[in-house]
């Protein structure tokens, strides 16, 4: 206890440098916990925005459907079975049927996907209510990068093809219903979106679906003979992968700077064994153990990193919690090739600042104690006299 | 008088629409034999400008059909194989001989508004369509039929087609492919007729995907023989790499 | 009086080693780090521009419309002259021509029927050993089984589907494709070795071919979908890359050709601008808080740097020496241990960015899977910002600890002193 109140006097007797190492340390604190929780946030983003977008709580793919095969499409659907009807029915699944097709917009060939999902459903966030009504016409609904490369806008007529269940062709002109902003590539690009009971309608496709996605925290889901089900850490294994990558390299870049803030520290220790000889001898002189004085200086250095820790929570926290509120825009952050919206909300864990700032403790009390080694070589004798060190 | 009687005859007669589903198989006679020999070209429009292409091929009945490529030289040799609805290709740089099947025979036919499985469709209407006659119309100064064609089956790729068929010459004029629903999905004009052995034909055509612009596809027919006999060992897989 | 004040510094190993370490440290690790972002900037975009875009993308007007999956049709015509022309404009860029195809991989058997068929998703490359493609797409190290391509008709097909289809090194398959004019392509190849990219969707379906071997068999003679350049070191600069396009497009195919060629920068090509101001924002704001915490770090240091000299500076006062002149000294001592330091830090920081970006420090060799063609390599970029980033605030921030520390000499009590001295 005593040398907790020595240490903290004397830190206090430094003044402005005792502070500016502090604000040093903790820009490095601040800089870290920002970088991990954006790489949080941008991670828990693109998570939440597949799922609400896209997976759910998981899909049953009809067995033969591959997504990364397009040809494997027209052998990939099947009537619903019932277990995943009732789900549907209950409204906690949506069923989509995926079907091989063209649009034309201006004249020009465009290969997609139309995709039929229920109009009603709530279980993934795709405006579907927009494909509501029995209008003559067919409605779409587009993603707002299939619109931009097809040209099209809301109130547009675009014909659409296909070949229905016996391989006829089919052609209607439909008219674009909505534009969808959506962060989701995958429910954006090459697709076109239209009511499942017309596209099943017009297919001669009764019933049939390629995919059910169903609802979050749905729990156990049932088995069903001929569709296999894929949970969402199936789902997100891709983004996640890409995710690790991504932090591997910002590690490194954490630890330039916590070099750099343990420099300070490193200096500061050996300049404060070297200037305070005489106090080292007293304090020797006095009775403490060479232990004892090491652990002095040790807990002065290292409470740098306390200091740190409250300087950087007095202008890193409103910081933090203000962007993790309101987050802050990204310049075409839908241009990214995966899903994080065009504003990124940092997510501040209590496991990532509590970690940081143990790893900090800790690495900072080691950084602390290395000059003070020389503490043990000191004779009280010399350093009385302001010698040797 | 008797002139006058006849003309009135002659334009009571054209009036009167035929049956429809006669009229369809008259027009598959015409054209139909047991062995034809055709040789034509094929001249398709694409961005970049025309392309021509010279076949020559056997047909027998509605479902077998050989074509070998005269011309230009890089597809020389190249042959095709069709046996009811099974499709196969050989070229000869490649010295493969490569079956067409699903997917493939979506593509369309050395770029241009038709596919294979286009190639591939029964040539006989009446296999497929029962026809009826909506009225009488003409196609330039050519008086025609307008014959409205619904498939007999659901899997047939144009569900509907609109055949104007010269009254006369039980040939076709003009056509429309039409889905089940009424949208016209391409369209094929002929541009001019001949005789030959005694039928008229078309020997200039233009295709048009009518969904999308572009210049179509136009094909000519250079000659035409009907009834040869056409030896059995041509419908064979040998042959094309013979 | 300089060299006095540097015989000081090096006499007294406490007043300069320990302030010159310092300072070189943290200049050092200043320009490494912005190095560093820099090269993880470039890091983020290398997959773009090696199989996207380039750095900048020549192509027809028509294909650039259309984007990437334009049709063939839509191919330059005369790739060789353009090429030329490309490479004594702008010699210091690698240009390098491609093909992109569609089709199905059919596999015959042994009686040459066909065994296997799936669609594939291919690129024509120049895969020459001396070409710049090899490197671009980190081929030798992507490689899984077999080799590289040497003649123009044997391929490379992706691992996974060559497992699938059964294929292996020295195995015949053949293409089907359409030539650029829409005509059936039939080729044989033969498959000279399998490649990992780490991207699912190319694994499961791409091919890559040499150009010389797929230009004939699609009946494109010296024609290229794009010729793609990769400016010096493969590193990306948003800049000269406008520069190159905007001197490319002036006064090329005036009036309304689409078949005019037309040069477009990684930037608008890819849609990845978006991303790369968010990189260059970051950039900026993470070296912008680093420089500042380095200084603050070093103004602590220019603090302690004198008062350490507490004793001496009495002595000198007592001695009669001006306040003025004891100042000035200070402040002198301190900018030439700050020039120095940064002077050295600046060096060694360059030193070891050159490491990262000649050599890199590979990550994927730490990890399981590290044959692919999607490197995992952490590089470096030396650039111009490299050489001041570290070394002005360096100097400026001794300095600056030393000035406001210094004050402290004209605070002195002369009458002090003696105490001071003697205590």
């Amino acid at each position: 206890m005593t040398i907790l109140r020595l240490a903290v006097r004397n830190l206090r007797g430094a003044g402005i440098r005792t502070w500016l190492n502090a604000f040093a340390l903790s820009l490095a604190f601040v800089a870290i916990i920002f970088g991990q929780g954006l790489l949080q946030g941008m991670n828990r983003q693109a998570e939440d925005a597949s799922v609400a977008w896209q997976y759910g709580g998981g899909q049953y793919r009809q067995e033969n459907y591959d997504p990364h095969d397009p040809l494997t499409l027209e052998a990939a659907r099947a009537p619903l079975p019932p277990e995943l009807r009732a789900l549907a029915e209950a409204g906690r699944a949506a069923p989509v049927l995926i079907i091989q097709g063209s649009i034309y917009p201006g004249g020009r060939m465009m290969p997609v996907q139309v995709r039929g999902i229920p109009p009603d459903q709530r279980v993934v966030a795709i405006p579907t209510a927009a494909l509501a009504g029995d209008g003559e016409v067919l409605p779409v609904l587009l993603g707002a990068r299939m619109a931009q490369a097809a040209g099209l806008e809301v109130g547009d007529y675009v014909t659409v093809q296909w070949r229905d269940a016996r391989g006829a062709f089919d052609a209607r002109d439909a008219r674009v219903a909505e534009v969808m902003r959506t962060s989701v590539e995958t429910v954006d690009k090459g697709i076109v979106w239209v009511p499942l009971a017309r596209l099943q309608e017009l297919t001669g496709l009764a019933d049939a679906a390629t995919l059910v996605t169903v609802e979050r925290g749905l729990r156990r889901p049932p088995a069903v003979a001929g569709w296999d089900f894929r949970g969402p850490d199936y789902l997100l294994a891709d983004l996640r992968q890409m995710v690790r990558s991504k932090s591997a390299g910002q590690a490194l870049m954490f630890g330039v700077l916590f070099l750099l803030a343990m420099l300070a520290i490193f200096d500061t220790q050996l300049l404060s064994v070297f200037r305070r000889r005489r106090e080292i001898g007293m304090l020797v002189a006095l009775g403490m153990t060479r232990a004892q004085v090491i652990a002095l200086f040790t807990l002065e250095g290292a409470l740098h990193a306390v200091l740190a820790a409250l300087v950087g929570a007095v202008y890193g926290a409103p910081l933090f919690i203000l962007l993790g509120r309101h987050g802050f825009t990204v310049p075409g952050g839908d241009t990214w090739g995966f899903a994080i919206g065009e504003r990124i909300h940092p997510a501040y864990t209590a496991g990532l600042v509590l970690g940081t700032t143990a790893l900090v403790f800790v690495v900072a009390t080691v950084v602390a104690w290395l000059p003070t080694r020389r503490i043990a070589k000191l004779r009280p004798t010399d350093a009385l006299q302001g010698r040797g060190g | 008088m008797n002139i006058c009687f006849w003309f009135a005859v002659l334009a009571i007669a054209a009036v009167e629409p035929p049956d429809g589903n006669a009229l369809l198989a008259r027009v598959d006679a015409n054209i139909g034999s047991n062995g034809k020999v055709i040789v034509s070209e094929m001249i398709i429009q694409g961005r970049r400008g025309g392309r021509s292409v010279r076949t020559m091929s056997w047909v027998s009945g509605t479902d077998r059909a050989f074509t070998e490529y005269l011309a230009p030289e890089r597809e020389r040799g190249t042959k095709m194989l069709k046996l009811g609805d099974r499709l196969w290709t050989y070229s000869p740089q490649s010295d493969r001989t490569i079956s067409i099947s699903g997917h493939m025979l979506r593509q369309s036919v050395a770029g241009s508004d038709l596919s294979y499985e286009d190639m591939m469709e029964d040539p006989k209407l009446t296999n497929l369509y029962s026809a009826e006659v909506v009225g009488p119309d003409s196609v330039g100064d050519r008086p025609a039929w307008l014959l409205e064609l619904k498939a007999r089956a659901e899997g047939v790729a144009y569900q509907r087609r609109r055949l104007w068929v010269d009254r006369e010459r039980d040939l076709i004029l003009r056509e429309e492919r039409l889905s089940a629903a009424g949208r016209l999905l391409k369209t094929m004009e002929v541009l001019s007729v001949g005789r030959y052995e005694g039928r008229w034909l078309a020997d200039r055509a233009v295709f048009r995907d009518a969904l999308r612009e572009g210049g179509g596809t136009e094909i000519r027919i250079d000659s035409i023989a009907f009834d040869v006999v056409i030896p059995e060992h041509i419908f064979s897989t040998a042959s094309l790499r013979r | 009086m300089l060299a006095f004040l540097a015989k000081g510094l090096l006499r007294d190993r406490s007043r300069s080693l320990f302030p010159l370490l310092t300072v070189a440290v943290g200049v050092s690790l200043c320009v490494l780090l912005d190095a560093y972002i820099r090269g993880a900037r470039d890091g983020i975009l290398r997959t773009t521009a090696s199989f996207v875009s380039g750095h900048v993308r020549v192509t027809t007007r028509a294909a650039a419309r259309e984007g990437v999956g334009a049709s063939n049709e839509l191919a330059l015509l005369d790739a060789a002259a353009l090429q030329d022309e490309l490479e004594r404009d702008h010699p210091g860029v690698d240009w390098t021509p491609r093909i992109r195809f569609g089709g199905l991989l059919d596999v015959p058997d042994s009686a040459g029927r066909t065994r296997a068929q799936t669609p594939i998703a291919g690129m024509a490359v120049d895969l020459a050993p001396d070409g710049p493609e090899r490197r671009i797409l980190n081929l030798e190290q992507a490689l899984v089984s077999g080799r590289l391509p040497e003649a123009p008709d044997e391929v490379l097909v992706a691992a996974e589907l060559a497992r699938r289809l059964e294929l292996g090194p020295g195995d015949r398959l053949t293409l089907v494709s359409s030539t650029m004019h829409g005509a059936m392509a039939v080729h044989n190849f033969i498959l000279a070795g399998t490649v990992r990219f780490g991207i699912t969707a190319m694994d499961r379906a791409a091919m890559l071919a040499p150009i010389e071997g797929i230009r004939p068999a699609l009946d494109m003679a010296d024609a290229a979908d794009e010729i793609l350049g990769f400016l010096p070191r493969f590193q990306y600069d948003d800049r000269e890359a406008a520069r190159l396009a905007a001197a490319f497009n002036t006064g090329r195919g005036e009036g309304d050709d689409e078949f005019a060629a037309e040069m477009n920068t990684l930037r608008t090509a890819s849609g990845l601008g978006g991303m790369m101001d968010l990189i260059d924002y970051a950039s900026a704001l993470i070296v912008g808080l680093f420089v500042v915490a380095m200084s603050v770090v070093l103004w602590n240091a220019g603090l302690m740097g004198s008062l350490r000299r507490y004793g001496e500076i009495g002595i000198r006062l007592a001695l009669g020496e001006p306040k003025g002149a004891v100042y000035r000294a200070l402040l002198a001592e301190s900018l030439l241990i700050g020039l120095v330091g940064s002077a050295l830090g600046t060096l060694v920081g360059l030193g070891f960015s050159y490491y990262l970006q000649e050599v890199g420090f590979n990550i994927a060799g730490m990890m399981q899977d590290a044959t692919m063609v999607m490197d995992d390599v952490i590089r470096a970029r030396i650039a111009p910002p490299s050489y001041i980033v570290g070394f002005l605030p360096g100097l400026l921030a001794t300095f600056a600890g030393a000035a406001i520390s210094g004050l402290g000499v004209y605070r002195r009590q002369t009458a002090s002193l003696a105490k001071e001295f003697s205590g």
